[in-house]
């Protein structure tokens, strides 16, 4: 070993001394050499995570959000970070507050988002994650888990209709849907691995008007740039038309593009609405285009016998994004992308083969390894929640959560439909129920030239209302020439009919004066 | 209460539903007899939750418990194995990975997380230095259980307050230690997606068409960075649609930094390069199509605005220049494999001279501004245009027992009678990991042969344990 500071020069003695003193044979002071402090801490922490993350956080007597403004937030958590540690009450008090002033996604009345809930079997699958911390980019490094994400994904693969294939998880779908671009550019044109995009013509990919918002931020930073994408119209139910996409694809070539990929959705963010696979399929097989799906949201519908034909044709497509953290509760982040390909394309396209990591001559089979699919390094690993879920709940259990909340869902329908003042935007496909709630003083007055626009300024402010009172969470948005509407998500399988029914009244409840 | 509406029949059985919920679930779930009557939709049976929260709570808090005493507990005792090494054929027999439809009980379930845990490489043990993370910090893990309990996201204060509050607050911690009054900031997933992003903004910075207009058609946007980089910056490449032919490698000196008068000297042939295209080749067309040699400055310019205000113009008359348009440096504070730290001071004047961004991947080495002694190493990072990755996404600290950080990682060959065989490692590297004594990391380096990285990170990693490291490897190499 040689020592020396960075210009080159020796090391004073005296500064050695100081060097060797600090390595002295015990590690550094604190919570380290005490058992009994960490198990004490551990356990304290622990108490008040169970009692109020998970009790409280999923029981329908207790608030959904405990409202603060930004600058009252700040005083409330005193979140500057000094050079001094805390004792360890401060350190308790800090994770109360924590708690106490999140969002509790978990809460029977938490409709805001495309995930919610809490599986206690995926929770401790989470717990153990942490605890291992760990990275999947090699066999030798985290052997359980490369062979357990080899595990689930063939599992997934199996739903799609694929009894072989490639895939890996991501760290979120819209990533998900950015390697999907990336593997069909790849596939499409080789060389652009090494040339980059100035070397090809402008390429073209489509999507529906209804897709999630991450396939132009995808395409502009894969350097394709936002005008790449050519936006597909869709129906009133809002599913991708195929003749539009025939037509834009006849375009984009007009104007000298060279189409490559459709990313077709299934279950789309608002509406919930599923693209007609089957059509899309043979649109592409005619041009030679990859298909890609991003079934973030409907993939799981695939463990539903009931329901699973809104993806018929899936087994047609080149690449599947599916986030089992979405319907699944599986626990953010979980999103897998799935290939029908068995050339290797993942790592092909991604691989670098970096000699610190993946050494040839390692004494195990090589090929486990999966960091050259990859182009992150470290990863975290995303499949245990999902693998002892599944294994809790088997797939009829998870099935059975799929049906329930379409069931639900359909509860919620008839109930809208039955009630004043509600308003269904479309006929659900899926276990979004896009609605207006319509204020009594704006019942029946549909006719008038502002009727929209008033109607649009309800749901703003019955949102307000709702989030300061804590009693529940549901988003809204507008939509083309459509107004704010509230857009109900069922996929907490601890709801219940009770919730559904709660929905409805205390929107009543909250916009009774408006 | 009737519903007629829904298609499917209605029922007012209490003991009806009470068994078709019992029937075919595993033993755990213990579902509760509803008082009021059931309502069945498309077959589903749809009254009171469908798992016991009691069940699922006890789960959890038997998982902890299982997680204190085989993780937590024995994380800091040198008389466990790092690993419990299983080839993978056995491996899959041994842990049971198939997913079925039927659930498993709680028992079993419990079973289950236990042999995961048995299998796993520990990467808290006192001797696991095999990557750039180790150890455990238990506030650190007390906070991501927390985490994990509340299962956020933080895209909007909305749905997320409290974490986005903490977010602001930790990186504008970070940034006033890379000493900045200012600035921006986000937590990425991982090291390579950071560096994904400096370049991803770089380009969106002197060329904000790229957003909408892409790639194509631009001038040849390449960027430097050391020969001792980590590998991200070639897949960085290729996933952003640069292409790896164009990033340059910039030379590095015997200990691994950067060499600022290599750079300089790659960015001006880049400069050259187009410019010589230009006056060869390229001519503007005016209004009544008289084409004219286009004017290039007789000195090769530093001057970005120039070459990217001539690209545009000449893109809708002539074709495109295929020259290079250098946009961004990127540094490295710790090497992946050696440690080094780049002169930074140096590069940050060169990319001044010739306006360009400097992102520093400092994921390893940026803990050292964290410590007043050593922080030195990264003089010159609150430069103009810095950018500042840093891993932060697992409980990690520094424990520095060396002389600077960058002999935090020291590295050094075995020597055995075969003189630098690079045999050698790999052989010893499969004895200590079936052995379970020991995990660090070797790979051949630059002409070198596999040589050993040892990395010191883990808090609870102690001079005997430096002792053991070398007796260790001693031990298990005595017969070649």
């Amino acid at each position: 070993m040689r020592w020396g500071t960075q210009a080159g020069q020796g090391v004073t003695p005296a500064l050695l001394t100081d060097f060797i003193l600090m390595a002295d044979s015990k590690a550094l002071p604190a919570l380290d050499e005490d058992p009994v402090a960490v198990e004490a801490l551990l356990r304290d922490v622990f108490g008040i995570v169970v009692e109020e993350a998970i009790r409280k956080g999923t029981n329908a007597s207790e608030k959904v959000c405990e409202w603060k403004e930004p600058e009252e937030l700040k005083q409330l958590l005193d979140l500057e970070l000094r050079r001094c540690g805390e004792s360890r009450e401060q350190i308790l008090e800090r994770c109360r507050a924590v708690i106490r002033y999140s969002v509790k996604t978990g809460h029977p009345r938490f409709f805001n988002q495309l995930f919610s809930g809490m599986d206690p079997h995926a929770l401790a699958g989470r717990i153990i994650t942490e605890s291992l911390n760990t990275s999947p980019y090699t066999y030798e490094i985290a052997p359980v888990f490369v062979l357990m994400e080899e595990e689930v994904l063939k599992q997934l693969r199996a739903l799609v209709g694929w009894d072989s294939g490639d895939g890996v998880f991501c760290p979120g779908g819209s990533i998900s849907n950015m390697y999907a671009v990336n593997l069909a550019r790849y596939q499409r044109y080789p060389d652009c691995k090494q040339r980059g995009l100035r070397a090809l013509p402008p390429l073209a990919l489509f999507s529906s008007e209804e897709c999630h918002y991450s396939i132009k931020k995808g395409a502009a930073f894969l350097g394709l740039g936002t005008d790449s994408v050519r936006v597909v119209k869709a129906d009133e139910s809002g599913r991708m038309i195929p003749e539009d996409l025939e037509r834009q694809i006849s375009l984009a070539e007009a104007e000298g593009a060279v189409p490559f990929l459709v990313s077709a959705t299934s279950g789309t963010t608002v509406l919930g609405a599923f693209d007609p696979l089957d059509a899309i399929a043979n649109v592409c097989q005619r041009h030679g285009l990859w298909l890609h799906v991003d079934a973030a949201w409907g993939g799981s519908v695939l463990l539903s016998r009931t329901h699973r034909h809104l993806l018929d044709g899936i087994q047609r497509v080149d690449s599947v994004a599916w986030n089992p953290h979405k319907l699944l509760t599986a626990g953010l982040q979980c999103s897998a992308l799935l290939l029908r390909d068995t050339t290797n394309l993942l790592k092909r396209c991604h691989g670098s083969q970096a000699s610190y990591l993946f050494q040839q001559d390692k004494f195990y089979d090589v090929a486990l390894d999966t960091g050259d699919k990859v182009v992150q390094c470290g990863r975290r690993v995303d499949c245990l929640k999902l693998w002892l879920m599944w294994k809790a709940q088997g797939g009829q259990g998870l099935e059975r959560r799929v049906d329930r909340a379409f069931a639900l869902a359909r509860y919620l329908v008839e109930e809208i439909k039955k009630r004043e003042g509600f308003e269904l935007v479309m006929e659900p496909e899926f276990v979004n129920v896009c609605f207006w709630f319509v204020p009594p003083s704006l019942r029946g007055k549909q006719e008038s030239p502002d009727y929209m626009e008033r109607l649009s300024k309800v749901a703003p402010v019955l949102k307000e209302r709702m989030v300061k009172e804590g009693s529940m969470m549901i988003g809204y948005q507008p939509r083309g020439g459509q107004g704010n509407f509230f857009r109900m998500v069922v996929a907490n399988p601890a709801q219940t009919r009770a919730d559904m029914d709660f929905l409805l009244s205390e929107l009543e409840r909250l916009g009774q004066d408006l | 209460m009737t519903l007629d509406t829904i298609s499917n029949c209605q029922l007012q059985c209490p003991e009806w539903c009470f068994h078709a919920l019992k029937k075919g679930d595993s033993d755990q779930e213990e579902i509760v007899p509803s008082k009021k009557s059931a309502i069945l939709v498309d077959g589903v049976v749809l009254n009171g939750p469908t798992t016991d929260a009691k069940a699922g709570e006890k789960f959890v808090e038997e998982a902890c418990r299982l997680i204190m005493e085989e993780v937590v507990l024995k994380a800091t005792d040198v008389n466990e194995k790092v690993c419990e090494w299983r080839p993978p054929e056995q491996l899959k027999q041994l842990v049971d990975l198939e997913l079925r439809d039927k659930g498993e009980p709680h028992h079993r379930l419990l079973e289950l997380c236990q042999d995961v845990i048995h299998y796993s490489v520990k990467t808290n043990h006192p001797r696991f230095f095999n990557q750039l993370y180790a150890g455990l910090d238990y506030y650190a893990l007390v906070a991501r259980f927390m985490t994990e309990a509340l299962n956020p996201s933080i895209y909007t204060y909305e749905v997320s307050p409290v974490f986005l509050l903490v977010e602001e607050a930790i990186l504008k911690k970070m940034i006033e230690f890379v000493g900045w009054k200012e600035g921006d900031g986000i937590f990425n997933p991982g090291g390579s997606v950071s560096n994904m992003y400096a370049i991803h903004l770089a380009r969106y910075k002197y060329f904000p068409e790229i957003k909408e207009k892409g790639l194509s058609g631009l001038p040849r946007l390449i960027f430097f960075t050391s020969a001792e980089c980590h590998y991200s910056m070639k897949k960085a490449a290729s996933f952003l649609g640069i292409g790896t032919e164009n990033v340059c490698f910039v030379e590095t000196d015997g200990r691994g930094r950067m060499i600022p008068a290599e750079l300089e000297k790659q960015i001006w042939q880049a400069r050259k390069q187009l410019l010589d295209y230009i006056k060869a080749n390229v001519f503007i067309a005016r209004e009544g199509m008289a084409l004219v040699p286009c004017c290039v400055p007789a000195q090769p310019s530093p001057d970005t605005c120039f070459l990217k205000r001539l690209s545009f113009t000449l893109q809708d008359d002539v074709e495109v220049i295929m020259g290079a348009a250098p946009f961004l440096v990127c540094a490295t504070s710790g090497t992946t494999v050696l440690g080094a730290f780049d002169p930074l001071d140096e590069i940050a004047d060169i990319c001044e001279r010739h306006d360009l961004w400097l992102h520093v991947d400092a994921s390893w080495g940026g803990s050292a501004l964290m410590s007043r002694k050593h922080r030195t190493l990264l003089h010159g990072i609150h430069r103009k245009y810095f950018w500042f990755a840093y891993k932060k996404s697992k409980p990690e600290r520094f424990i520095l027992i060396a002389a600077s950080c960058a002999y935090a990682q020291t590295c050094y060959e075995l020597k055995s009678k075969v003189q630098c065989s690079p045999k050698v490692a790999p052989a010893i590297k499969e004895r200590m990991m079936k052995k379970g004594s020991l995990m660090l990391g070797y790979q051949p380096h630059r002409g070198k042969v596999n040589f050993f990285r040892q990395v010191v990170i883990s808090p609870q990693v102690s001079r005997e344990d430096m002792d053991f490291l070398l007796d260790e490897i001693d031990l298990l190499g005595k017969d070649m």
